[in-house]
């Protein structure tokens, strides 16, 4: 039974029809062709997919479309400022820490939740905020690189 | 599917009375929105969320009660669960990632009736109590009797859990609530054991003791043998080793993709040997003799 | 050797398509979507030894939305395989594992397409299932490939089957050294399959072209094989096949579908795209490519090595039986890899190892990452240690003992020109304080070393186009996952042509206009585009030279460019813009189009001659071991390396730094389980684990210099030999924690504590 899914993304009224098994994922990707969501395990298991809901990041490919209906949503393609990147997106360049850049949108996203709550993130913050988010690229030394730096940065300290 | 988003509870009960097996309730969604891809889609679809009133922690007198839309997440940062249910508080830490904890309820995971269902040792262990709620009326359920096998729980397929009440220790126990897992909280857990010891006045034996183990049986389980054998008894290391034997035997664990039953059994005996000493430690600042 | 001075050649600038990642925008296969196209999806085997009697799909082709349904008696009967030919796309008569393709649907939807699968009717005859490596050889075991002859090195009338390659190396007469020897060794190692678990999940699209033309999108690595494999499978002519890549989202060799006969989705999808008269794409779930894409093969190595009492090794033999899978794949190769590196990289005067690919009902042996290397490391550095217990002589000296020099030979290698090995092990126990470190209980310190053979592999061409505005263009058959095309290959052309490495573009590969290339695989991306695209440049560059040479009123010997001016050596007043030059070429030559190609047949005899440079590696650890639940954490981990020149610093330990994870899961956590029918019982996320970022120690990277290699400014890749000592650098902490020697991987923590136990220290 088709849905009528009325909600916010990155500070826009959007609207689209969904299935009610459609997950929020497949609504973004497929129906609204934000394809900067990335789609890995499907299972909640990688992060891949996350994006940030009503503040909080969560695995998109595990929540229904249906609960975006009302909701704010803050995916990767919000985060640039027109031709200025985020902190979070300019650091991850600057360490290397994008090689493929498959897991980068998730990552920046749980990252910019992680410093929108602090900008003096211990390792554990740290371990807290990205454990659900895989990389099989980097190995994370570079991810780690970036998270400080972006942090540092944006508290003015580099 | 067809898809509901009552608004009230009696438009759930009344729901989940007309569907019975074929429907399914939905909560966060992480373990049910695989269901709906990877096995099959139900007849009816159950999204609670709107339900007003389910999402609230509250304190009541000597106990609190929990919502079942409260999420881990909000469970994990409530200084009140931290400071008075540290056992609960801890398996709700180690709970999978940010991302799911942000999402997952206490609710789903409690009738997903998972028997490596992360919060489920725990509160069994804290004796929690279950209130249900049916299109004929509702009935409080101990946990010690909620899980009746792996995924069928006292909710069944017409009811709604609609609070938990979870009683506060009584002063001076300390718990801990261990996970045996690969790389930590993003596993399952391969087992999960939870300890909660009073000790007696004298602090050198066990007035109380309860032990929960998760991951190894058909459902969660008190090793209420073990817990028989210690309860009274001066705690001494030869008394932990026994105990931690003999709670190892009290489970029945299968060998899975995740581990054998050997070293499940191994791991139960490790964790309840550690839980108790470190439980111990905590609520009387000694080393078990 | 002098150390030039470069202008951005071993500096990190920021990777080209860095922004368009960090922002989201499509780049990737996954992100295709075609007009009006269809969904395809696969129908896998639900056995994993099985005759084929029947396939109905008429009921799948009344299901509405349903635009084609096909299995192998729609396609030619034409096999594919890397040196065996023994699989075609769809299975014909026979499957031999679970997760091999039987039969295809396109729909318009993915959730029609899986009621169409679900309602093709296959009718199967059981067959004996076999998975152990080593027992799938004996005469009782099942036969998988029928018609499939025994390797020729092996006598017909041997009593053996299953058997689709045998490697041996033979120097020296080993037997004799053995039996002269004053301490033996003798060990079996196991390893066990690993998938490489790329995040971005494989994809295929295609469409016929009005003009009878087949368009092939494909998230490979080697889009070159893809087009021939395509064509040949499907009975079109090669000119008649384009294939179209996008950035990988990961690919680790897993994606190198075409070399190693892997997977082959494109055929499929284009299959159907024929049948269907549509556009048609696959996506595949992560859970079905762990059951059917190719994987890491699982190996069994016999390992028996005799020193002198003083450490010096004298002899070694040993049997591999590596573990293709359901067909051949890449299994030869990689197997072959594996039975020359069992007999180590130290000196080794007499070796006889006997390596066997064998069939088994399992998933695909591809080139993954090292091939071969890994499993065999294991089981050689794990071994090292056991020797130097065994001698009483500290591991580390013991290796030391046993480096060779320049002009010595090694298994597989005739001739070094230089030596870094001993470098890097000293350096290794430097960083990691051997010998100094003060050790808590449980806790114990590791070294295990590497090398990795340069696939002898083909060569390749690049082409540098020099745009109007002095902007460069660059053409190469690498595909970009996160390896060279999007960091060294813009450095060495913007400093072979004086131009910021911003304004240097490598452009997706297209069979229509790209330089044929085997694909960004085998660690040779540096080597050979860097090398071709370098000499492009030059070439770019001689051309540039030639035309402004006039107009300077010079020779163009004594031309420089500098920042987009080219101007006289010595007298910067007299310039000319790049973009002048460039533009003014239209009325000349048309464009400024540099061409280079790295020569294999040369590249391989200079080696000949002067001997090669080999990429050593040593890698250490300090590790601590939970004595109750058999949980190993790791403490400190150093990687040190010789990859001579880095072209890109920080790209170039990131491929360390992944490489290394890589394989540290291996050794932990992952490992593709069975039951004993074949079925895969961990293939989503959920169980088959994958390192997560709290269990990955900091990986401390050093590169040693010194050691120029054959690639452009002295480069060796960087991209699979990290891969290659962690696990028995790991092992080998763990036995120096608690005295146990490991030998099956993974050392997740059941294992370990079940080893533990077996020898009383649990």
């Amino acid at each position: 039974m088709s849905l009528t899914i009325n909600t916010t993304i990155n500070g826009q009224a959007v609207s689209g029809s969904a299935e009610a098994s459609t997950s929020l994922l497949e609504f973004l990707r497929d129906t609204l062709e934000y394809k900067g969501t990335k789609l890995c395990c499907n299972t909640g298991e990688c992060g891949a997919c996350t994006i940030i809901y009503n503040g909080k990041p969560i695995n998109s490919c595990v929540t229904m479309a249906a609960d975006a209906n009302g909701a704010q949503i803050t995916t990767i393609e919000g985060l640039a400022d027109g031709d200025k990147l985020h902190p979070v997106q300019q650091a991850f360049i600057d360490t290397g820490a994008v090689q493929c850049g498959y897991c980068t949108p998730g990552y920046i996203i749980s990252v910019k939740a992680l410093l929108d709550r602090t900008t003096k993130p211990t390792p554990e913050d740290i371990e807290e905020a990205v454990s659900g988010n895989i990389c099989r690229c980097t190995g994370y030394n570079k991810i780690v690189d970036a998270i400080q730096l972006a942090a540092n940065r944006i508290a003015g300290r580099a | 599917m067809d898809y509901f988003e009552p608004k009230t509870l009696s438009e759930a009960l009344a729901l989940l009375e007309t569907y019975g097996a074929a429907a399914k309730v939905i909560a966060g969604g992480t373990d049910v929105m695989v269901d709906i891809k990877y096995k099959e889609e139900p007849g009816c679809l159950v999204n609670i969320k709107k339900i007003p009133g389910l999402d609230a922690i509250r304190e009541n007198g000597g106990s609190l009660r929990v919502g079942p839309l409260v999420t881990i997440r909000d469970i994990e940062t409530s200084s009140i669960v931290r400071e008075r249910l540290p056992v609960f508080w801890e398996s709700c830490h180690q709970f999978a990632s940010l991302q799911i904890r942000n999402t997952a309820t206490v609710g789903g995971n409690i009738c997903r009736a998972s028997p490596s269902g992360e919060t489920l040792a725990p509160l069994l262990v804290l004796e929690a109590k279950a209130k249900l709620a049916f299109a004929t009326g509702e009935k409080t359920v101990p946990f010690t009797s909620f899980f009746q096998g792996p995924g069928k729980s006292s909710a069944g397929v017409n009811g709604l859990l609609t609070e938990i009440d979870v009683p506060y220790p009584a002063a001076g126990s300390k718990g801990v609530y261990l996970k045996h897992a690969v790389r930590g909280a993003m596993d399952i857990a391969m087992v999960g054991v939870a300890v909660l010891v009073t000790p007696d006045a004298a602090k050198s034996g066990l007035q109380g003791v309860r032990i929960g183990l998760g991951a190894v049986a058909p459902t969660p389980i008190r090793a209420t043998k073990t817990e028989a054998m210690l309860r009274g008894k001066p705690l001494t290391a030869a008394l932990v080793k026994e105990a931690a034997q003999m709670a190892a035997s009290e489970s029945s664990p299968i060998s899975d993709q995740r581990s054998s039953a050997e070293n499940r059994r191994w791991i139960v005996e490790a964790l309840t040997r550690r839980g108790l000493q470190q439980s111990w430690r905590a609520a009387t600042g000694k080393e078990v003799a | 050797m002098a150390k030039a001075e470069f202008k951005v050649i071993g500096s990190s600038p920021a990777r080209m398509g860095g922004v368009e990642r960090v922002v989201g925008k499509g780049v990737y296969g996954i992100d295709l979507m075609l007009k009006d196209q269809l969904h395809g999806a696969i129908l896998r085997s639900q056995h994993a030894h099985a005759k084929i009697v029947s396939i109905d799909t008429s009921e799948a082709k009344k299901v509405p939305g349903v635009h084609a349904v096909v299995t192998a008696a729609d396609a030619p009967n034409v096999r594919y395989g890397r040196s065996y030919f023994d699989r075609h796309i769809l299975a014909r008569d026979k499957v031999r594992f679970m997760g091999d393709p039987v039969a295809a649907v396109a729909a318009e939807s993915p959730a029609i397409a899986k009621q169409a699968l679900k309602k093709i009717n296959v009718v199967y005859e059981p067959l004996p299932v076999a998975i152990d490596p080593e027992e799938v050889t004996k005469p009782e075991a099942p036969t998988l490939h029928e018609d499939m002859p025994l390797p020729k090195s092996i006598p017909a009338d041997t009593k053996v089957k299953n058997i689709c390659g045998h490697a041996v190396v033979h120097l020296g007469d080993a037997e004799k050294a053995m039996a002269e020897a004053d301490v033996v060794v003798e060990e079996v190692y196991e390893t066990k399959m690993i998938h490489p678990q790329y995040l971005e999940p494989r994809i295929a699209a295609a469409q016929m072209e009005p003009n009878g033309r087949l368009t092939v999108w494909a998230n490979a690595q080697a889009p070159f094989p893809v087009r021939q494999e395509t064509a040949k499978t499907l009975g079109l002519p090669l000119n008649n096949v384009r294939v179209i890549s996008a950035g990988l989202g990961g690919g680790f060799g897993g994606k190198g579908s075409g070399i190693t006969s892997g997977a082959a989705i494109e055929p499929i999808c284009g299959l159907l795209a024929i049948k269907a008269k549509r556009p048609v794409m696959i996506v595949l779930d992560k859970a079905e490519e762990t059951i059917s894409t190719t994987i890491r093969a699982g190996a069994k190595m016999y390992i028996k090595t005799g020193v002198k009492k003083d450490g010096t090794i004298v002899a070694r033999t040993g049997k591999v039986f590596y573990d293709a899978g359901g067909y051949s794949g890449f299994g030869v190769q990689a197997g072959g890899r594996c039975t020359n590196m069992l007999g180590g990289w130290y000196l080794m005067p007499n070796c006889h190892i006997d390596g066997y690919t064998v069939y088994t009902n399992k998933q695909v042996c591809g080139p993954v990452r090292g091939p071969g290397g890994p499993q065999a490391a294991f089981a050689v550095e794990s071994h090292m240690d056991s020797i130097a217990a065994k001698l009483g002589m500290d591991p580390v000296e013991f290796r030391l003992k046993n480096v060779p020099k320049p002009g010595d030979r090694i298994v597989g290698v005739p001739k070094l020109r230089d030596v870094s090995l001993g470098e890097t092990i000293k350096i290794a126990a430097d960083k990691i304080g051997w010998g100094k470190v003060k050790l808590e209980k449980n806790q114990g310190i590791g070294l295990a070393t590497g090398s990795w053979i340069e696939s002898a592999g083909p060569g390749g061409g690049a082409i540098v186009k020099v745009n109007e505005d002095g902007s460069v263009t660059v053409h190469i058959g690498k595909i970009d996952m996160g390896t060279i095309p999007g960091f060294g290959i813009p450095m060495i052309v913007a400093e072979e042509l004086g131009v910021p490495v911003e304004d240097v573009t490598v452009v997706n590969v297209d069979t229509d206009a790209s330089p044929w290339d085997a694909g960004t695989v085998g660690s040779r991306g540096i080597l050979v585009s860097g090398t071709a695209s370098r000499l492009a440049a030059i070439d770019a560059r001689n051309q540039i030279f030639k035309m402004a040479a006039s107009q300077l009123e010079a020779s163009p010997d004594d031309l420089e460019i500098v920042n987009k001016q080219i101007r006289v050596k010595g007298t910067p007043a007299k310039a000319v813009a790049l973009a002048t030059i460039a533009t003014n070429a239209h009325n000349v030559i048309g464009e400024v189009i540099g061409r280079g190609y790295f020569d294999n047949v040369a590249a391989g005899a200079e080696e000949k001659q002067h001997g090669s440079s080999q990429p050593f590696t040593a890698h250490a650890c300090i590790v601590e071991v939970n004595p109750d639940t058999g949980n190993v954490k790791i403490l400190k981990y150093v990687a040190v390396h010789d990859i001579g020149q880095p072209i890109h610093k920080a790209a170039a330990e990131g491929q360390i730094e992944g490489a290394a994870a890589m394989s540290i899961g291996q050794a932990l956590c992952e490992q593709v389980v069975f039951d004993k029918d074949g079925r895969t019982m961990n293939p989503s996320f959920v169980d088959y684990l994958m390192p997560t970022i709290n269990m990955m120690p900091r990986i401390e990277t050093t590169l040693v210099s010194g050691y120029p290699g054959a690639g452009p400014y002295g480069a060796k890749g960087a991209g699979e030999i990290a891969c290659v000592p962690p696990m028995a650098c790991i092992a080998n902490a763990i036995y120096n924690a608690t005295g146990v020697r490991i030998k099956t991987l993974p050392l997740s923590p059941e294992n370990v504590l079940r080893a533990l136990k077996e020898a009383g220290k649990a």
